[in-house]
């Protein structure tokens, strides 16, 4: 029924960062071994706290930063080199909106000179037809016709957002990735953006990346979810269920803590927060489990469906390929 | 239009008269960048003119006559037509070398942003070497290898202060190019080129000017010490630092030789560098 | 400590192989130094006896070992208008410049660094003002134009002090003021902005809400801290210690080492601006890594090697 757009296999990036001149460089993983599939014209939630990989698995979809390891396709074709011809050439169909938009805007220009640019990169149009087109384009987005004129940090925080998606769908792309896109925003004007961006997609039939860590956003836009921890997919499935009743211990605990909810216990995670430089051996998650049994401790566990119901989930305790503790947790 | 905009946008730069220093500085550079426009013009006498019966006369005040306003040196030529000649010399010569040092050190640190690697550690490599040698020497030894011309002296002072503008520009592209707008140009697909020339430069342009007005009096220095030195500009040419020079001579018998030049460089440099300080402060705070 | 310090002593050695081969290169690029020195007109067999005497005729890089190998031994060639060693023409101008930059290095200590201290505790008052002022004015004022100022007042109208030459202590007077008060202008103002920026710390704020008196906030917490950034401008007086009194010395007729250079760039003497070149540098180098060595112990924060930009 569904058609890939994007194929992403076994991605892992993984960052050296160095301690003084002569210092060894340690190697910090920020994804590792990563499946992801995209499917044409669906949202994938992206759920994680922050130092998760997130970030880096949305740049590493859009190819603006190579793998270490793993490949992704995009509509059948293999990623090309970031930088070269046939990347940039590509960004006409694979666009991006950023968490904080007055950083993503050039505050010398004005926003119907930067909605136009794609166009004037990527040859699209006349001259001639380019004000209309931004017009058009700024009226997708519910920008009136006189904010072409505004400079950046004449808008509000909103409205800038709302000019940065204008410019990422200047193209006409298929993939749209958006990072963090409401966090940097007021509460009032989160509810507004989401909807547009909501309304967007359905309207462009997008295939749409939204990393966030908000699981009410990602829960209203996503058609699939999945939920990361430490620079792997711990969880993955429909909104629904995974916000509902979710399979994995890190998700159970992420989602009792949605604050507002009745008759939910919160858990409450212990130890310390992931370090990715620092991962532990086994199931990444195993030292702050509830659930963790020996095996969690040494064998990696792999995402794969449930038996049963067929939910995809990395866990170990899970799967029932070990039974819990007695009665330690919830 | 919403009052939430107009809220959002913060107040415009209300102009307001810059301090009263500072407005001396502009309507001193401003004249003097006018007599060296105009120097052909309003010159009463050609600089290299002699009037040998008039030798060593005094400037008016001094007991001299209306002939010759600021006195005459050894050889009878006008103080006057030569410190027209010396301002539109020594003008020429900061500005081209400012310009020079700005466009190759903001080339070469753009350079080392966006090759990073080898590039960058050779750029930042050269950097130290420039900033760890006094420029004096190292003009001085030029100089001496290469033999003297005004466009080579012209270059070699270009070449003081260009690792100011290297640092600043590649600090500021990185910057630009990691978190910010330049990344997001690079995402719609715009090559190097126009990420760099119509993106990042026209944003770092600013700090850019203000480290050239505070390179410009420095390079008036350096211009006019070399000159005073009997290094820099040669005769039958003349600059405020070389008349400077010759006049030393007669410091005793015909003070205003040396006088005038000197206060012109001093007013000069002054001016120069109080615009260039009010600047700083006005446009971008965070340059030392 | 011993990594950084390491880092450090590459640096050095870098900044002191480029200065090194940036001689040579320059030197090559410049045209060929025989018939430079011999004249256009000279004979074939003079200039080619000539070659041979200098090395001249060897490959480029036979020429490049053998110039590096005669640094090391601390042979760098004869001054080539009067055949004596360089390396002893520019030592034995040393003393006279260090007796001029020594005691101007004092003044401009003794000056420059209350002077900014002050300037910063008084912020914006008239007395700030005024050091400001001359501050800026102490920086612009070319320092030929100074020194020529002073013997017109001095020398010329009052009469009290000699104008040029060096036969005794008083002849250093003018020179030694005149290179003290520039470099004054230039402490007093890097003193006192780094002593503003220390001031407007949380730090020094929770010192003096503590209790601690302002005399002791101000020499206890205060002063050390601004002394971080200064200590690197400082450095570069004492790097400059044999280069910073080139102009001062050509004023005053003083026989120093930075005469001595100016008159050899001007006979074109390569051999005498090589060697003030590379010892100017060896100095600039040696200041720079003993300014690194300081900051090494008086910031903690730089020992572990942890700067920005990797």
């Amino acid at each position: 029924m569904s058609v890939p757009l994007l194929v992403a296999r076994g991605l892992a990036r993984r960052y050296s960062m160095k301690r003084g001149l002569f210092g060894a460089p340690t190697a910090v993983a920020a994804v590792e071994g990563l499946d992801l599939t995209l499917d044409q014209g669906r949202t994938l939630g992206l759920v994680g706290e922050s130092g998760c990989g997130k970030s880096t698995t949305g740049r590493m979809v859009l190819g603006m930063e190579a793998p270490d390891a793993g490949s992704i396709a995009f509509a059948g074709q293999p990623m090309p080199r970031p930088g070269s011809a046939a990347w940039r050439a590509l960004r006409a169909r694979m666009q991006m909106v950023f968490q904080d938009p007055l950083g993503a805007l050039d505050r010398r220009l004005t926003i119907g000179a930067q909605v136009a640019e794609p166009l004037v990169i990527h040859g699209i149009g006349t001259r001639a037809d380019r004000p209309e087109r931004v017009a058009a384009l700024l009226a997708d987005v519910g920008l009136r016709p006189d904010h072409a004129g505004r400079y950046p940090h004449e808008l509000s925080g909103g409205q800038r957002q709302r000019a940065v998606l204008a410019r990422a769908l200047a193209t006409s792309p298929e993939l749209l990735v958006c990072d963090e896109p409401i966090s940097a925003l007021d509460v009032s004007i989160q509810a507004q953006v989401m909807n547009l961006l909501t309304e967007i997609q359905a309207r462009l039939g997008l295939t749409m990346l939204f990393i966030s860590h908000d699981l009410r956003a990602v829960r209203q836009v996503s058609h699939r979810v999945a939920v990361m921890y430490l620079g792997r997919i711990v969880e993955e499935g429909a909104p629904d269920a995974v916000l509902h009743d979710p399979a994995h211990p890190y998700a159970q605990a992420l989602v009792s803590a949605i604050p507002g909810q009745q008759g939910v216990r919160r858990i409450r995670l212990q130890g310390d927060p992931p370090n990715p430089a620092d991962r532990p051996q086994g199931c990444a998650f195993h030292p702050r489990c509830p659930l963790a049994g020996p095996v969690c401790r040494q064998a990696v566990p792999e995402l794969k469906p449930r038996p049963g119901d067929g939910r995809l989930v990395a866990c170990h305790v899970a799967q029932g390929e070990i039974s819990p503790p007695m009665q330690r947790a919830a | 239009m919403s009052v939430t905009t107009l809220n959002a946008a913060p107040a415009r730069r209300s102009w307001q008269l810059p301090p009263p220093l500072v407005l001396f500085g502009l309507c001193w550079l401003a004249l003097m960048l006018a007599v060296a426009l105009l120097a052909p013009l309003i010159t009463p006498y050609s600089y290299t003119a002699l009037d040998l019966r008039n030798r060593l006369s005094a400037p008016i005040g001094m007991g001299g006559t209306m002939a010759h306003w600021l006195g005459t040196d050894e050889l009878g030529r006008d103080v006057l037509s030569r410190l027209i000649s010396s301002i539109r010399m020594s003008l020429t010569i900061a500005f081209g070398a400012t310009i020079i040092g700005a466009l190759i050190g903001t080339t070469l640190g753009l350079l080392a942003a966006w090759a990073r690697g080898l590039v960058e550690q050779a750029v930042l490599m050269l950097v130290d070497f420039s900033a760890s040698i006094p420029f004096l020497i190292l003009a001085l030894a030029v100089l001496a290898f290469f033999g003297n011309s005004l466009p080579l002296f012209i270059c070699l002072l270009g070449l003081h202060a260009w690792e100011r503008y290297a640092r600043i520009a590649r600090g500021l592209a990185i910057s630009a190019g990691s978190q910010g707008y330049a990344a997001a140009v690079r995402q719609l697909g715009a090559s190097p080129l126009r990420v760099y020339l119509l993106h990042i430069l026209p944003n770092i342009a600013s700090t850019l000017i203000v480290s050239m007005t505070l390179a410009f009096p420095e390079i008036i220095l350096l211009e006019s010490g070399l000159s005073f030195l009997g290094l820099g500009v040669q005769p039958p040419e003349t600059s405020l630092g070389s008349m400077v020079g010759y006049g030393r001579e007669y410091l005793t018998r015909a003070p205003w030789i040396l006088l005038s030049p000197a206060i012109i460089i001093v007013f000069t440099t002054l001016s120069v560098s109080l615009i260039g300080d009010w600047l700083r402060d006005k446009l971008d705070p965070t340059l030392r | 400590m011993a990594r950084f310090l390491a880092g450090r002593l590459l640096r050095a050695f870098i900044t002191l192989f480029l200065v090194v081969t940036f001689a040579f290169v320059v030197l090559r690029l410049s045209g060929d130094p025989a018939q430079i020195i011999m004249g256009a007109d000279a004979p074939h067999e003079a200039v080619a006896a000539f070659r041979q005497a200098w090395g001249l005729d060897k490959s480029l890089w036979e020429q490049y070992l053998g110039y590096v190998g005669s640094i090391f031994t601390g042979d760098l060639g004869r001054s080539m208008r009067d055949g004596r060693p360089a390396a002893a023409l520019v030592a034995e101008r040393i003393p006279a410049t260090l007796a001029l930059t020594i005691p101007a290095l004092f003044l401009k200590l003794g000056l420059g660094i209350p002077a900014g201290i002050y300037a910063a505790l008084h912020r914006n008052s008239a007395i700030d003002r005024v050091v400001m002022l001359v501050a800026v004015a102490g920086f612009t004022i070319p320092s030929f134009v100074l020194g020529l100022l002073l013997v017109l007042v001095f020398a010329v109208q009052l009469g009290w002090l000699p104008s040029g030459g060096q036969e005794s202590w008083r002849h250093a007077i003018l020179p030694v003021i005149t290179l003290g008060i520039g470099g004054a202008a230039v402490l007093a103002r890097f003193t006192r902005s780094a002593m503003l920026e220390v001031l407007g710390q949380p730090y020094i704020r929770t010192a003096s809400a503590k209790g601690v008196p302002w005399r002791r906030v101000v020499s206890g917490h205060a002063a050390p801290n601004a002394a971080i950034p200064t200590v690197t401008i400082i450095g570069f007086m004492f790097g400059s210690l044999i280069a910073g009194a080139v102009v001062v010395e050509s004023v005053f007729s003083w026989p120093g080492v930075g005469r001595l250079m100016v008159v050899a760039v001007a006979n074109r003497d390569l051999a005498v601006v090589q060697c003030v070149l590379l010892l100017v540098s060896f100095t600039m180098v040696a200041a720079n890594f003993t300014v690194d060595l300081l900051y090494g112990l008086i910031d903690p924060r730089l020992r572990t090697g942890a700067q920005g930009g990797h």
